[in-house]
């Protein structure tokens, strides 16, 4: 359904676009012609407040999770445990994942090396 | 310092030439302590630029804020918390890992969702072995299918108004309900607000597949979603528009 009046834009051609429109991914130039559609094609513009709608509610309703206490706890931990254990050794870390979980491998090439030269 | 000076062995040679140069910024905090320890620099050449502890701290001031942002995507991609902490677990320890291979000053957060998002489907996804609903993705017909028409006046507002009383977890399920790759577009375009070249690089893909993703995904989700409210009583069958 077309609202009747003639527009330079074409309303098929201003649906097909209304998502990027929306993201603000179409250039200046474009986004002009498309905002001036809206601006005086009433069912069009409906249905961007749809899209429009259904982006917000998306973002307000699908984030906003926080992970728990322990989690960071946990990371900085380990973080600070695969620091020491770099800086005492030299040594390069790797993490796997396997069927039980994370590892995390700290290899210590280095470690001769450099107890030789200090002694 | 203490970090550095220990590894200052004739050990260290060449393997490191492939480190990245360190950032102006990463130089000039290097500066005093090149002075106290000249020989430290030529031995593990751009590495010395950043000490180990300087570099942690700098991941835990600047990628460590961001760990509810992963956290919350994470579990929109696992669909389950004990999975999302796993995953974010893992993505974290890699990230720290290689973080003397990212670039102060470029998009952390694009990086850090790129981990992930690997992470979840090198790792994760196989693992969990579910039955991954794999949609063919034809990158023309996203412009075509979208080319739908206006439906009458009225019937718009009653859906919005029916999807806005749906509650948080219909909306959480109903996205969880997608495919994997158009939730993974359709969550980072919309709740994250990255932009289509961001949302290419962390998954790896041409941004028109990333248009084709978003544009499937929210049609579906705006189906399920009308659908739901429809169930709820919150909108009429006549009133469905589309």
């Amino acid at each position: 359904m077309s609202c009747g009046k003639p527009h330079d834009t074409d309303c098929h051609q201003v649906l097909a676009e209304l998502w990027l429109f929306l993201d603000n991914e179409c250039n200046r130039e474009r986004r002009e012609l498309l905002q001036r559609h809206l601006d005086e094609c009433g069912p069009c513009l409906e249905e961007y407040g749809l899209e429009e709608h259904l982006k917000a509610l998306l973002a307000r309703k699908c984030g906003g999770d926080h992970a728990p206490d322990a989690l960071k706890q946990r990371l900085r931990e380990s973080i600070r445990e695969i620091m020491m254990r770099q800086a005492v050794l030299g040594a390069e870390v790797t993490v796997h994942q396997t069927e039980d979980g994370t590892i995390v491998e700290v290899s210590s090439v280095e470690s001769h090396a450099w107890l030789s030269t200090e002694r | 310092m203490g970090v550095v000076g220990l590894m200052s062995t004739d050990s260290a040679g060449p393997a490191q030439s492939g480190q990245l140069q360190p950032s102006p910024e990463e130089t000039l905090v290097e500066s005093n302590s090149e002075e106290q320890a000249p020989a430290v620099k030529s031995d593990i050449e751009g590495e010395a630029a950043e000490t180990a502890e300087q570099r942690t701290a700098r991941f835990e001031r600047d990628a460590m804020p961001l760990l509810d942002q992963l956290y919350a995507a994470a579990l929109r991609m696992t669909r389950n918390p004990a999975d999302a902490e796993d995953l974010v677990q893992e993505t974290y320890l890699r990230a720290y890992g290689a973080f003397d291979s990212f670039r102060e000053g470029t998009n952390l957060r694009a990086w850090l969702y790129r981990i992930l998002t690997n992470t979840y489907i090198n790792g994760y996804r196989k693992r969990q072995r579910q039955p991954v609903a794999q949609p063919s993705e034809e990158i023309t017909d996203w412009q075509l299918a979208q080319a739908a028409q206006h439906s009458s006046s009225g019937l718009r507002s009653a859906e919005m108004d029916a999807l806005d009383r749906l509650p948080d977890t219909d909306v959480k399920e109903a996205l969880s309900q997608l495919p994997d790759e158009f939730r993974m577009a359709v969550y980072l375009a919309d709740v994250e607000g990255f932009a289509y070249k961001e949302i290419a690089e962390i998954m790896g893909t041409p941004i028109g597949t990333v248009m084709s993703r978003l544009h499937r995904g929210r049609k579906q989700l705006r189906d399920m979603l009308t659908g739901v409210a429809r169930e709820r009583g919150f909108l009429r069958d006549a009133e469905v528009a589309s």
